[in-house]
């Protein structure tokens, strides 16, 4: 029966095409539409723009220098939140490198259990345009770390920022070219809000309550100053 | 899902009386457009991103037959199981088939409305199966057995205390206040999140097909969905094929969209892209993957007049925009879409006969077609239904009689200005002490309601236009 089904209802959608087109053509023709154009930016600076962004979507966001501050900078928010170091991590080769006796952090390396309260990611991408980051699945960032731990930390490296969704894809493109496509990529922007009863905002649906972003690098203070607003734009 | 349309106007009736919803749907009528209006004016050039968009869908149409095999061996090729249901059973006994298969017990569900149009869970229950909505709202109204009011938000018709009486009653969780949202969003997330990690089978919809890569876009803002897809051993899939776009860059045009039009956001908080079970390299993720694709007549609406509707996104703005829906309500429309988008795809997914009173359920003002992101011409569409309507002679026999005699009226013209000329200087005589009439002959329905204005001096538009004429100003 299955197959029936499947040839009948290519053999409708071929009745509505009676020419059909080479492959080769109809990406022609789908080249010539090209690309939407993306939304306004917050900032004419890409690393401000991305920092209005998170902020924008109820994410917290730190910067960091290098990777030392930033270990330093988790080390501060779990013992603020939880009076702990513990932290689950995904085995994501730069995470195993960071200097994680410096912030006095203990990170387990895996997949995050019902219990684990924080996880940390190493995003692959910051997309400016929705204030987003982008993870694969897989070894390096099981995909329940995203979803299962009440607070979310993202470490994301300055020079991995792009402006567009489309930017996003073309990386995204050159990193799987080689054909091991993830199982799940996975665009976040903010902890997990619902709006379903009396169609009020609330923080913390299924996924994390919290979603912190650190972002890697040389940053100037006063881009997190301007994206928040409190300096204007030089 | 049982059809329940062919009721609307009672069930219209009834809705009205309801004060408290009535004020309710007032809000949201001006809360979502306002919402929708700020975040489409913030994107910069939304109108030139609906018509990229309309491009991009044309061209997908055009060459759909190319795009669903490319998706479904690149899907096949990442090692889903691809399945085509010719109908609603075909798709609930093909679900329900996967769960013997695996001795599933328990199934958690992100919000499909796919499924609800084939009333997946129906199905699932009287099997023995045991079914849990996770989306919020879904819940919320899964557990009142009620349906969903709303394509966006499914329990937007209830009030908080309403669900605070449910979740007393439901939950056996003792003493507690549970006064605020926050308080039932929490309550909500401790007692499904068990039910999410002793999952068997997840069970989502899909956003997009995204064709070059066979893999399938889901957009939510709770998380639930992705749970659904990376918890239970088993996940399924079900969608249907108009869902195809040819490239992730159109997927994330579609998303930028649907998020502003839906709830006036941004972004959404999660937007995952699906290729199938766990990889070597997976820890966590199913074992195996089904991506069901149903047709439920379908490519019979993709061959008529009324292909556009298979472009619909699911935002609902259409609803929020529609002074009917607003007014009367989703459960009203008697089946799973309601308002402007509801009242084309009921009758081409049911039947004419069952639900030609949601075409007429429409005042032609247009608010549907202006803030739709898919631009589709809705009030058309529905016009097009209605004249479907006339022709297959569904309407009452008296009623037929009145268009018949208005139609032939209206191509008499001297006899139409002379016969309203003469009914609006009575009119005017009769009503100008109070400026308006409390009742009139063959008007109760209007009047029931409110005052029918006297017309004003001066007479008809026609006259008034002759009259001005032979002044000859062009000033007016
Ligand atoms: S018809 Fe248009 S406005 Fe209505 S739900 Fe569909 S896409 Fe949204």
């Amino acid at each position: 029966m299955a197959e029936s089904v499947r040839a009948a209802l290519f053999a409708r959608l071929r009745e509505r095409s009676p020419a059909p087109a080479e492959p080769a053509e109809i990406a022609r023709a789908l080249a010539t539409i090209g690309y939407a154009t993306a939304a306004r930016m917050p900032h004419a600076d890409l690393h401000t723009a991305f920092i209005a962004n998170v902020l924008a979507n109820k994410g917290t966001l730190e910067l960091a220098l290098d990777r030392g501050a930033a270990v330093r900078a988790i080390g501060r928010y779990l013992y603020k939140r939880f009076r702990t170091h513990k932290l689950v991590a995904g085995n994501d080769p730069r995470l195993a490198a960071m200097p994680w006796r410096d912030g006095g952090v203990l990170p387990r390396f895996g997949a995050a259990e019902p219990g684990d309260a924080a996880a940390l990611s190493y995003a692959r991408l910051g997309v400016a345009e929705t204030g987003a980051i982008v993870t694969f699945t897989g070894r390096a960032n099981p995909g329940r770390n995203n979803l299962l731990p009440e607070d979310h930390l993202v470490l994301v490296n300055r020079e991995d920022v792009v402006a567009t969704l489309e930017d996003a894809w073309a990386k995204i493109r050159i990193e799987t070219g080689a054909g091991a496509w993830p199982r799940g990529i996975q665009f976040i922007a903010g902890p997990s809000s619902t709006a379903d009863v009396e169609a009020q905002l609330v923080l913390g649906a299924h996924g994390p309550c919290r979603w912190h972003v650190i972002l890697v690098g040389d940053t100037p203070a006063q881009a997190l100053e301007q994206a928040r607003g409190e300096l204007p734009e030089a | 899902m049982k059809v329940a349309s062919q009721d609307f106007l009672q069930q219209a009736h009834e809705a009205l009386r309801a004060k408290d919803k009535v004020e309710r749907r007032d809000l949201l009528g001006q809360f979502m457009p306002a919402a929708r209006d700020a975040a489409a004016n913030a994107y910069g050039d939304f109108d030139g991103l609906r018509a990229h968009m309309k491009r991009v869908r044309g061209h997908t149409t055009e060459h759909l037959a190319h795009y669903l095999q490319q998706f479904e061996e690149a899907a096949v090729a990442h090692g889903n199981q691809v399945h085509f249901a010719a109908t609603a059973e075909q798709l609930n006994s093909t679900v329900l088939s996967i769960c013997q298969t695996h001795n599933a017990r328990r199934v958690a569900k992100g919000k499909s409305m796919v499924t609800e149009e084939t009333g997946l869970n129906e199905l699932l229950l009287k099997a023995g199966l045991e079914v849990l909505e996770t989306d919020l709202g879904e819940y919320i109204i899964q557990q009142a057995g009620e349906a969903p009011s709303h394509i966006v938000g499914p329990a937007f018709h209830k009030s908080l205390a309403e669900v605070r009486e449910l979740f007393l009653a439901k939950h056996k969780l003792g003493e507690r206040a549970l006064e605020s949202v926050s308080d039932i969003v929490e309550e909500a997330r401790g007692v499904l999140r068990e039910r999410f990690l002793a999952a068997d089978v997840g069970i989502i919809g899909a956003n997009a097909l995204i064709a070059e890569h066979g893999t399938t876009m889901l957009v939510t803002n709770e998380g639930n969905g992705d749970l659904c897809a990376n918890l239970p051993p088993v996940l399924i899939i079900c969608t249907t094929f108009e869902r195809l776009l040819p490239r992730a860059e159109d997927a994330m045009a579609l998303q930028r969209l649907l998020v502003r039009s839906a709830t006036g956001q941004s972004h959404t908080c999660y937007t995952s892209f699906y290729s199938g079970p766990r990889r070597e390299d997976d820890v966590d993720g199913p074992l195996e993957t089904h991506i069901i694709l149903l047709d439920n007549k379908r490519s019979d609406i993709l061959a008529s007049d009324y292909h556009e509707i298979l472009d619909c996104i699911r935002c609902g703005a259409c609803l929020n925009h529609c002074p009917i829906y607003i007014g009367v309500g989703g459960h009203a429309y008697g089946w799973v879409y309601p308002g402007p988008m509801g009242s084309v795809l009921t009758p081409l997914l049911t039947s004419l006969e069952q639900s030609h009173d949601l075409p007429n359920a429409c005042t032609s003002c247009g608010r549907c077609a202006e803030v739709c992101p898919a631009n589709i011409p809705l009030p058309d569409l529905l016009r097009d239904l209605r004249q479907e309507e006339s022709a297959q002679q569904l309407k009452p026999a008296r009623w037929r009689r009145g268009l018949r005699l208005h139609a032939w009226l209206l191509r008499q013209p001297v006899l139409y200005q002379r016969l309203t000329g003469w009914s609006m200087s009575a009119l005017g005589l009769l009503g100008k002490r109070r400026g308006a009439f409390r009742r009139m002959p063959f008007a109760s329905g209007w009047t029931s309601q409110r005052d029918f204005p006297a017309p004003e001096a001066g007479g008809t538009f026609m006259r008034q236009y002759a009259a001005r004429k032979r002044r000859g100003g062009r000033r007016g």
